[in-house]
């Protein structure tokens, strides 16, 4: 079957489920007879390093690796981790991140050198990727997790954001078949109320300008 | 993606990484027995192997090593059994001794093994190049682009590999391992496990001299026969498009190549190379035949690039080649599909559709100031604490210190900027004994419990055979913690969970001939410095072990038994700012408020190692209570 297609750079910190985020993805298009490949980052960079996956949905590339500037969207886990992978993201894509800080050590170790250094904010990161793009969600995943219930599903949060782009290819009710199927049992319900929560969420703060399901 | 695919009944479809179809195929091909020793982009291939051990009645063992592990699947495939193996690039070297005599020898069952090269030294020491394994053992080889590939090609190496005899190799890239996509699911047809009777003449795997040379001639008759068969295999495919340029293109670069000729709008002909060893000379040669301008997308080193020019010679003189030698291509790094675009372009002549050195300067005028975040130790890791006591211990000593594989590898990263030397598995303890003879400071070798048992065995018996003045550090986490926390030598369970025999670190170095070992606890960071420097200032070679679970591991037991991670806070009232929690010690969980400057511990990544807290000579650090 043919679709349109449709990159998405994802990033985030080791250790933020941003490889089952894909796996979910890429399970939902093999049951909805999708095509999808990814290049995904394993091993060293694990350990709280930053961390990518190339997601790539259609039916025409055969590299798992997206051009530079050829992504859709950006899905980032952690906010300067979307702004580490700005070279990626097609002028006026589509970023979706989490509005989330984990501040690098390195940063850390300047503080305690230069009393008067500051973090990076993801206030600054939305600021600098917006000369890229108009179209921009920062999405506070971490508290939207907690009300649903659970800090660990912040993954689903920005899943549930990116499912309702019209330009996504992949059905919802696939999306959460495969959630289904990739969390476990206990942590269902927990997973599928973090996914809607983010679907709300962003139809507050991106569909007014980004075409939307309905 | 994940188990449930890989045990999925056949015929049907999945979304699956490549490790994944690499196992998948093996299963279809009834593989009995498989050995590893993890190493990225592997480990995938051990873990899924391991994961679904029980379900199956294939033999399994997490080898301690990738020669022992290699040894293990020739001496079932020697009896007949089909076996396989996965390394790393650098694994491959470690088990090549073996890996070079079994080309000799053969084997009697199917014997896969799956080596993969690391472009980018992702997580490799170097960016090794393992092609030339193939034309150097005249071991077949076969190289898959994809997941889908991948598993067919596992398939049709099994078979060939009990047609002639001799293992095969896969060889993927890290591109190609951890690349995930939708796979074809075939039938498991899987035959009772059965031990088999040993049918061999006396002699028939010893290799030297005499037979040795017979085998020589045996397997370049041999050698001869599989590149006939290569000539047709359905992994060379030739997509002719009538145009007078060409691509040669294998692995990950035939990827990027399609998509680069597909963002160019060129359609050149292509042949997709998947057995590159031994190649189809006479397949090649009539595809450079057609064509005026050739160019060669290969990652690492011109190794078809070189085959490629050598035929020409014959087959099409003055055919343009373009690739590595041409400057088009570079032998470092690996590809991506800009590159090749720009490659491409380059060697055509082409203006190039989107400028990508634009969008980089743009890119990286946005970035300034973006802070770097390299690889880390965890919250609550132990080689953390290990290297702040280490580093109070030496305060004042000058010294050397000779560092091995595994996660305190990263010591050398900013912002701790600490180790001197690193060059491969176990290595620290040979090149210490040569500093010891040849520098003026105290040498300290340190290396992980695994990477011990792994190659570090043999350098310490060297060293208390010399005597050597070194203190060797053996940082002990209980598992091989950075390839994903498998078990190794020291726990009571292998592959699958089933039951081991564990060994004991300071049993087996004091029955070697070391009685100096010193034993302490790295979070007991205080408690540890002054044991650490009292052994530091005793003529080697002696032994300190740090010992403590990998946090990843302890945190996931904690989990799996029900229990709570509790987490730390600062108590800002106070909190006087010394930094003590932040000074070489780094912890990802803790940070500095960009308001009052104090010390802030981000609940979500804290796992309440409690070290902080005992460095703050406050106090300030206290349990997370009732939030």
């Amino acid at each position: 079957m043919s679709q349109k297609e449709f990159s998405v750079y994802m990033s985030g910190v080791g250790g933020q489920g941003l490889v089952l985020l894909s796996n979910i993805m890429g399970a939902a298009c093999a049951a909805s007879g999708i095509r999808a490949l990814t290049g995904e980052q394993h091993g060293l960079s694990q350990r709280s390093g930053s961390i990518n996956v190339h997601m790539r949905i259609g039916e025409g590339m055969a590299s798992p690796l997206i051009p530079i500037g050829g992504a859709d969207a950006q899905l980032a886990l952690e906010a300067l981790e979307a702004l580490r992978y700005v070279e990626y993201l097609k002028p006026g894509g589509v970023v979706m991140m989490n509005s989330r800080i984990q501040h690098p050590v390195v940063e850390t170790a300047a503080h305690v050198k230069d009393k008067t250094a500051k973090y990076m904010s993801a206030e600054v990161v939305k600021e600098r990727m917006s000369q890229v793009t108009d179209k921009i969600a920062l999405i506070d995943a971490l508290s939207i997790a907690n009300q649903a219930g659970n800090p660990l599903t912040e993954n689903m949060v920005m899943l549930g954001a990116i499912s309702t782009l019209e330009a996504f290819p992949v059905p919802e009710e696939a999306l959460k078949q495969s959630v289904r199927d990739h969390v476990p049992p206990k942590a269902v319900d927990v997973n599928l109320k973090a996914f809607d929560m983010g679907r709300k969420v962003a139809y507050d703060l991106l569909c007014n300008i980004v075409k939307c399901r309905q | 993606m994940g188990v449930a695919d890989v045990l999925k009944e056949g015929p049907g479809k999945a979304f699956m990484l490549c490790n994944e179809a690499i196992v998948r195929g093996a299963l279809e091909a009834d593989v009995k027995m498989v050995s590893a020793y993890p190493g990225s982009p592997t480990t995938e291939i051990l873990d899924t192997f391991s994961e679904i051990s029980p379900k199956f009645d294939y033999r399994m063992e997490i080898s301690t090593n990738e020669k022992v592990a290699i040894e293990t699947c020739a001496g079932a495939s020697m009896v007949g059994m089909r076996s396989m193996t996965s390394m790393k690039s650098v694994g491959m070297n470690v088990a090549s001794d073996s890996f070079f005599s079994l080309s000799y020898t053969g084997v009697k069952g199917g014997m896969v093994i799956v080596m993969a090269d690391d472009p980018q030294a992702h997580s490799s020491q170097t960016e090794q190049d393992g092609r030339p394994f193939g034309p150097n053992s005249y071991t077949p080889m076969l190289e898959p682009s994809d997941p889908e590939e991948a598993k067919r090609m596992v398939r049709a190496a099994f078979a060939l590999s009990e047609k002639y005899g001799v293992p095969v190799l896969l060889r993927t890239t890290t591109r190609v391992n951890h690349q995930s996509g939708i796979v074809s699911l075939e039938k498991m047809d899987r035959k009772p496990f059965a031990k088999l009777a040993w049918d061999h003449p006396p002699g028939r795997f010893v290799t030297v001299a005499e037979s040795a040379r017979n085998f020589k001639h045996a397997l370049l008759e041999r050698t001869k026969k599989i590149e006939e068969e290569f000539e047709s295999s359905e992994f060379n495919r030739i997509v002719d498009a009538g145009s007078d340029v060409g691509i040669i293109a294998s692995g990950a670069g035939y990827n990027y190549a399609v998509d680069a000729a597909s963002i160019l709008g060129i359609k050149p002909s292509i042949l997709k190379l998947g057995t590159t060893y031994p190649l189809p000379k006479g397949l090649i040669a009539g595809f450079l035949k057609k064509l005026k301008t050739v160019i060669i997308v290969e990652e690492l080193s011109p190794y078809l690039e070189l085959y490629v020019t050598a035929i020409a010679k014959d087959a099409n003189p003055a055919i343009k080649i373009y690739g590595k030698w041409s400057g088009h291509f570079s032998e470092a790094l690996e590809y991506n599909p800009n590159l090749v675009v720009e490659g491409l372009a380059k060697a055509l002549g082409l203006k190039m559709p989107v400028e990508y050195g634009a969008i980089l300067a743009k890119a990286k005028e946005l970035k300034a100031g973006l802070p770097d975040r390299w690889p880390t130790f965890c919250p609550g890791c132990p080689h953390r604490a290990t290297l702040h006591a280490l580093l109070d211990a030496t305060r004042g000593m000058k010294h050397i210190l000779s560092t091995d594989i595994g996660c305190y590898s990263m010591s050398f990263l900013d912002p701790l900027r600490y180790g001197d030397s690193l060059l491969s598995m176990g290595a620290c303890l040979g090149v210490a004994a040569g500093m010891q003879y040849a520098a003026q400071e105290k040498v300290i070798a340190m290396i992980g419990d695994s990477t011990f048992w792994h190659a570090g065995m043999p350098g310490l018996v060297n060293a208390i055979h010399h005597g050597d003045d070194l203190t060797l550090v053996i940082l002990d986490n209980e598992v091989t913690a950075m390839t994903g926390q498998q078990p190794n030598p020291g726990r009571d369970y292998n592959a699958g969970g089933q039951a081991a025999k564990p060994l004991v670190l300071e049993e087996v170095i004091k029955a070697m001939g070391i009685t100096d070992i010193t034993i302490v606890d790295p979070y007991q960071v205080k408690a540890a410095v002054s044991p650490m420097r009292e052994a530091l200032t005793r003529k080697g070679p002696n032994i300190i072990i740090s010992r403590r679970a990998c946090a990843l591991y302890a945190d996931r037991n904690k989990r799996k038994r029900g229990e709570v991670i509790d987490t730390n806070k600062v108590d800002t009232e106070v909190c006087k700012r010394p930094y003590s929690c932040v000074r070489s010690f780094y912890c990802p969980a803790i940070s500095i408020d960009d308001g009052d400057r104090k010390a802030f511990i981000t609940k979500e990544l804290c796992d309440r190692c409690d070290v902080c807290a005992k460095l703050c000579p406050y106090g300030s650090i206290k349990r997370r209570e009732g939030e």
